[in-house]
């Protein structure tokens, strides 16, 4: 006992020493060297929504990299946890468990789909102290409205999306709307927002609602459910890639977008390699997006440079929708850990959450401070269009 | 009843279209499951791997610098590397996984069974890609469109449906009219005795795995020609809807697999079609309860005897 007793005090002084001598590197000049310091990235980067989420990954790479050359956490330089979820909340149940018994990692980029973030988000909440997230892409509205101090995100909410995407769909003069979604917490629900909105708004367009599978390639029963009832819009509610094969079955069975149907797809539709899965088929739909694109950002665009020379001229077309926000949510969860206490070169995950719910943090998006529930104020909807290689951001639209 | 009318024909269709591909799955469920009386949960993935392996030939020869071929012949390219590749997957993994534990516990090859799954899975998305391929199907197959009535549908579907029948005609010949095939029904029936009759059971077990195999590897490359992409989860349902579709038609029962198979296909469509797509997968696994609880042996299937 009194060996180890020893052996701690011996190693604080120790620490004491050497933060006087690295001399003044955080703020008010008492904060110490915190010893280590790790955040996590999760979300689906294998499996079939990698081509979303690997742009996200990469950004949160970049800004860890970016954070620490200017020098880390008051010099300690911050390590990067990867958690590949699968979309598969059991998965992520197991990969945050490492991360909560460890109480160096001290806060969480992501989880990008809502349905992980609702199976995970108790054991986050009742771990001890609890693990903070900031999630760049879930829009479920269950995810900040459940009560969880833990939960952030900086993408905007269903309730936002849903009347943005069905209001759209008035303004561009729908008559007759074809509603899909594909089984998902945020499927379902932005398909039923969108499907209320409709029914409140716009009583005399007339709709039908229909589900999809995840992973689902087969739409020939789908497809002709949407010939018989011609509608002159179809709304497909989808987090995965599933509206390549929708579309290319829809080209083939006579419906060509831009021609005699239009599409309108959502977060997961706002991605690029579906024009070439579909063949082209794709080309004219619509996607509406829960972010803003830093490309069409002047305050983003010393990042979008970055990007492009970390990771190649190409990578932005193929970063998926959600780097931006990845980046600027990884942003604020470093600066949140950096505006936190560092106690014999311990930081507390109690405090860098109290820090998320009081600061304010300066982004590539320009300043952001989260509401009581974990939601921020200027959470947009974005219009995109596909054009024959890239998705072209339209207008910022709202409900 | 007018709507019913109008879109029942096409909603047929597009039944008999995905029955084919559960068929020609369940056929390697059946087969093994007849003369092992085990089930291969690895045949999900071996389809699985007869795609990606017919859409590297395509990839290699669409895109990549080798020779230009006529299309028809990169497609016949691709029938044989994906029927070849997976019937001898299908070989190596009955040597590997199953035949150490031919004579142990029934629970054991399952086991195995379920590994190889996961191996095959991780394999592929490990190694070649954890999102989904793009199959260049623009510049292999015609795009066209066939007019029948007030059904469309793309040629492609139909003849790739054709073709599966076909194959299962060949396969029922092999089975009911060869030799060899009187050798697997002996082997079926009773293996020990089978082999006092001077079978070689070893040699027929190999045989059902690579008909079995091959044909899910044909499989495989007809998904990745109707819907141009593959990915290393595409098995997975489709083994479960495949295996579903053999124990309706009677597992075991070669017939009744192909049976059951265009059964499924046709209930999910009609079910999506006329009741509700949200229950879609739901009909398949409804009629399976109800084949169990009317029918325990399948609609094909004999009263299972037990062996001592």
């Amino acid at each position: 006992m009194t060996g180890s007793r020893l052996y701690a005090a011996l190693a604080l002084s120790a620490l004491g020493v050497v933060a006087c001598g690295g001399g003044g590197g955080g703020g008010g000049g008492t904060a110490s060297k915190p010893d280590k310091v790790q955040i996590a990235a999760e979300g689906p980067f294998t499996g079939d929504q990698a081509s979303i989420a690997a742009g996200a990954l990469q950004a949160i790479k970049l800004a860890v990299k970016d954070f620490n050359a200017k020098g880390g956490v008051h010099g300690t330089q911050v390590q990067l946890l990867t958690w590949d979820d699968q979309h598969n909340a059991q998965t992520a149940g197991t990969l945050q468990a490492q991360g909560i018994s460890d109480p160096t990692v001290l806060g969480l980029i992501g989880p990008m789909n809502s349905g992980v973030v609702l199976g995970t988000a108790p054991g986050l909440q009742g771990a001890s102290p609890p693990l903070p997230f900031i999630s760049e892409s879930a829009s479920n509205v269950k995810v900040t409205d459940s009560g969880w101090a833990v939960a952030h995100r900086v993408n905007a909410r269903d309730d936002a999306q849903g009347p943005a995407d069905a209001k759209f769909m008035i303004d561009q003069g729908a008559k007759k709307i074809y509603l899909l979604d594909a089984k998902s917490d945020y499927s379902t629900a932005l398909a039923d927002a969108v499907q209320g909105y409709l029914k409140d708004k716009a009583p005399t367009i007339q709709t039908k609602r229909d589900s999809a599978q995840q992973g689902q390639k087969d739409f020939s029963t789908i497809v002709t459910n949407i010939k018989s009832f011609g509608p002159d819009w179809v709304f497909f509610a989808d987090e995965g890639p599933e509206a390549g094969p929708l579309v290319t079955q829809l080209k083939q069975a006579g419906l060509t977008i831009g021609q005699n149907i239009q599409f309108l797809g959502t977060d997961g539709e706002e991605d690029a390699s579906l024009i070439q899965k579909s063949q082209g088929a794709y080309v004219g739909a619509y996607a509406t997006n829960i972010v803003p694109d830093p490309a069409g950002i002047s305050t983003a665009s010393s990042f979008v440079s970055a990007f492009k020379q970390e990771y190649g001229q190409d990578a932005i077309g193929k970063a998926g929708p959600f780097y931006g926000s990845a980046y600027e949510a990884t942003q604020i969860l470093l600066q949140a850990i950096a505006k936190s206490p560092v106690n014999s070169g311990k930081i507390s995950r109690s405090d860098v959450l109290s820090q998320l719910a009081s600061g304010t943090f300066d982004t590539i998006f320009g300043a952001v401070k989260f509401n009581s529930k974990g939601d921020v104020a200027s959470g947009g909807i974005y219009v995109y269009k596909a054009g024959t290689d890239s998705m072209v951001v339209q207008k910022q639209i709202s409900g | 009843m007018d709507y019913f009318l109008q879109n029942f024909p096409q909603q047929l269709i597009n039944g008999l279209e995905t029955g084919s591909l559960y068929a020609l799955v369940a056929l390697g469920y059946t087969l093994v499951y007849g003369i092992l009386q085990m089930l291969n949960f690895a045949h999900g993935d071996v389809y699985m791997v007869g795609a990606f392996l017919a859409t590297g030939v395509a990839v290699l020869f669409v895109h990549g610098s080798v020779a230009a071929l006529p299309a028809a012949v990169v497609v016949v390219l691709m029938v044989l590397a994906a029927m070849g590749g997976s019937g001898l997957l299908g070989i190596a993994i009955e040597r590997v996984a199953y035949r150490p534990l031919r004579d142990s516990n029934r629970l054991a090859p399952l086991i195995t069974a379920i590994g190889v799954s996961l191996l095959l899975e991780s394999v592929v998305q490990v190694r070649i890609s954890p999102g989904t391929v793009l199959v260049p199907t623009n510049a292999l197959v015609p795009q066209v469109v066939a007019h029948i009535g007030s059904v469309a549908t793309p040629v492609i579907a139909l003849v790739l449906m054709a073709l599966a029948v076909l194959l299962m005609v060949g396969l029922d010949l092999f089975v009911f009219r060869t030799r060899f095939g009187a050798a697997m029904r002996a082997t079926a029936q009773d293996r020990e005795a089978a082999s006092f009759m001077g079978i070689d059971v070893n040699r027929v077990i190999v045989v059902t795995f690579l008909l079995g195999s091959a044909l899910a590897g044909f499989g495989g490359v007809l998904e990745g020609l109707r819907f141009s992409t593959v990915d290393f989860f595409m098995g997975y349902l489709i083994g479960i809807k495949a295996f579903t579709a053999a124990v309706i038609g009677g597992i075991g029962n070669v017939r009744g697999a192909m049976v059951g198979g265009f059964l499924l296909g046709v209930l999910e469509s009609l079910g999506g079609g006329f009741v509700s797509t949200a229950f879609q997968d739901t009909f398949a696994f409804m009629a399976l309860i109800l084949v169990l609880l009317l029918r325990p042996q399948g609609l094909f299937g004999e009263r299972p005897v037990e062996r001592a």
